[in-house]
């Protein structure tokens, strides 16, 4: 990791910030059309060939809409709290490693905006401060369904944010580094075992932590079947009721941000991020294997979505405290007791 | 360096601003906004400090997970039915008086020892170096020489952990408790209201039904009532508004 200006770290974070912002509104694209083959539909055909320009279409209508303040609002904690949401999605993605240190031209640059000594608590740290947008915007609308849906929000967050950081914890014993950097050059390495050479992503070595991961990460996205806060059924919109235009979309924008990075954060730190045949030579195939990483897991997002219906209230919340936590706690002490007994420090 | 004192002053002078904001806020869920905003600037002075894991657990833990909790308590509390500042009995104010001045004395004692005397404490940036870094700094302290100190804090924190498991208990179990309005039952689907003899199940026992009427009539113990739901969507309505007064 070479020291570089900070101006190219400036540019490397604008150009993480728009292909961010480009693939939310793919990602939306995307969901329409795998809902749609899932459930025998077309999808979005009418805009572009394969409705390949809904996207900007969409973005086109939400920003002409009226922006409508209700009467009873708490009008700046209205208008601020969709801006925390996505300024929280967006300041997360700064951490994740697309690569290691590359030659552009001469110069060296870092394909990462920062390096972050604790860059894995960062992303969990950020995550938490944007459900604050969520439950303010659910307060300041003055509207009973969207408070609903703001309480059931903060109750979630705070149960699965406790395990998506102590599924983690497994990863920390085994890499001893709470940077992601850290952690994806770790799992660059190879196990050696007689002839066989296995690549060290901890999805094999903490598949239970991987498994609890993806469900608090589910969760924490307020994603089907973890959407409650937005239960239409019951909720009307949930914590975005009064909300509309370009407010409405800073909302949307959030969501499908949360969704990619959770998913760059989850094939970091269990598949390897960048890791895979040919990275090492080629910092794009690297980044080539890191999208694919990435879209598979955005692809489960939209699965479970297409697949499970959602749950109730109780059920969500005696999943995350009488199963998720126990489990999560069994494999930490686990992987501690592991870690001991190779380190020769018990026996 | 002169970068460093001007995102120095910028923070610290923020962080300043929103506790008073905290303070002087008339609404609650105000001043709890302005706490979260004190508490990511004394974040951003840890990152100055070269403190990252104590910025990224302060919060974690108190923005993420308390105050998250504490916003919770007030949206759901009209603000009139909280006691005001002013109410708070002198011995309380004297008292609170006496221990913000121990604080700042304390504070200038440890400044003037570090700046004016110059005596650098322990932990000095080849310190923290040597062992790896701050986190790691962080961890060999807590384990090692205040191990006693963490261990009776979370002893402390499991005891909370009980009373409140004990303080939501089903009604089998905390029959002895008579009187518990405006409890909110998140775990148990029926509510507390498991003794009615009959009548809908998984409601609050608001009487909207004639048979459930009759069924709180002959209950044979004290039934929670619950405000109407009416009673409950003037959250964010400030005071004084016209609406209010038409009901």
């Amino acid at each position: 990791m070479a020291d570089q200006p900070i101006w190219v770290s400036f540019i490397v974070a604008f150009i993480v910030l728009n292909v961010l912002l480009i693939s939310m509104a793919y990602m939306t694209w995307f969901e329409r059309k795998v809902l749609a083959a899932m459930q025998d539909r077309l999808g979005p055909t009418r805009s572009g060939p394969h409705g390949l320009f809904q996207p900007l279409a969409d973005a086109v209508k939400l920003l002409g809409k009226e922006d409508l303040i209700p009467a009873a609002a708490d009008k700046w904690v209205f208008l601020f709290a969709p801006v925390a949401v996505f300024v929280a999605a967006l300041t997360a993605a700064s951490v994740i490693p697309f690569g290691g240190t590359i030659d552009f031209w001469g110069h060296p640059v870092n394909l990462f905006a920062a390096d972050l000594n604790v860059g894995a608590l960062f992303v969990l740290a950020v995550g938490s401060a944007g459900v604050y947008g969520i439950i303010l915007g659910a307060w300041a609308s003055a509207n009973r369904f969207a408070l609903l849906g703001g309480l059931r929000s903060a109750a979630q967050v705070i149960s699965y944010e406790l395990i998506l950081g102590f599924s983690l914890v497994g990863i920390f014993i085994l890499s001893g580094t709470l940077s992601l950097r850290g952690i994806m050059v770790e799992q660059s390495r190879s196990i050696e075992i007689g002839p066989l050479h296995i690549s060290n992503w901890f999805i094999l070595s903490q598949p239970l932590a991987f498994v609890l991961f993806l469900i608090a990460a589910v969760a924490e996205t307020n994603r089907a079947p973890f959407d409650l806060p937005e239960a239409e059924t019951e909720l009307v919109a949930g914590f975005h009721t009064e909300y509309s235009g370009f407010r409405f979309s800073l909302y949307f924008l959030g969501e499908y941000i949360n969704m990619i990075v959770v998913s760059l954060f989850a094939s970091t730190l269990f598949l390897g991020g960048t890791d895979g045949p040919g990275s090492d030579s080629y910092w794009a195939l690297g980044l080539l294997w890191l999208f694919l990483k990435t879209i598979a897991f955005l692809f489960f997002y939209v699965w479970l979505r297409g697949t499970l219906p959602r749950f109730r209230f109780d059920q969500l919340m005696g999943l995350a405290w009488k199963v998720l936590l126990p489990l999560a706690l069994f494999n930490i002490f686990i992987t501690a007791l592991l870690r001991i007994i190779a380190n020769g420090q018990l026996f | 360096m002169p970068w460093e004192l001007i995102f120095f002053y910028v923070i610290g002078a923020a962080s300043v601003l929103c506790a008073l904001g905290m303070v002087l806020a008339k609404n609650p869920v105000h001043s709890g906004i302005f706490l979260v905003l004190t508490f990511l600037n004394v974040a951003g002075i840890f990152v100055m400090l070269g403190a990252e894991f104590l910025a990224v657990i302060q919060i974690i833990v108190y923005t993420g997970a308390i105050l998250i909790l504490m916003l919770f308590v007030l949206m759901l509390v009209d603000p009139e039915d909280l006691p005001s500042f002013s109410s708070a009995a002198p011995l309380q104010r004297n008292l609170s008086v006496l221990l913000g001045i121990v604080l700042v004395l304390e504070l200038a004692a440890a400044i003037i020892t570090r700046t004016s005397l110059g005596a650098v404490g322990p932990d000095t940036p080849a310190a923290i170096a040597s062992v790896g870094g701050n986190t790691q700094a962080i961890g060999l302290r807590i384990y090692s020489k205040y191990l006693l100190a963490f261990e009776i804090t979370s002893l402390v924190l499991t005891v909370g952990v009980i009373g409140a498991v004990v303080l939501a208990l089903p009604e089998r179990l905390g029959e002895k408790v008579q009187r518990r309005r405006d409890t909110i039952s998140l775990a148990h689907a029926r509510g507390s209201d498991g003794l009615l003899p009959e009548g809908p199940k998984g409601e609050t026992p608001i009487t909207v039904d004639p048979q459930r009427e009759a069924a709180l009539q002959s209950a044979g113990r004290t039934l929670i009532m619950t405000k109407d739901p009416d009673a409950y969507t003037r959250v964010g309505v400030r005071q004084g508004r016209p609406d209010e007064t038409n009901d």
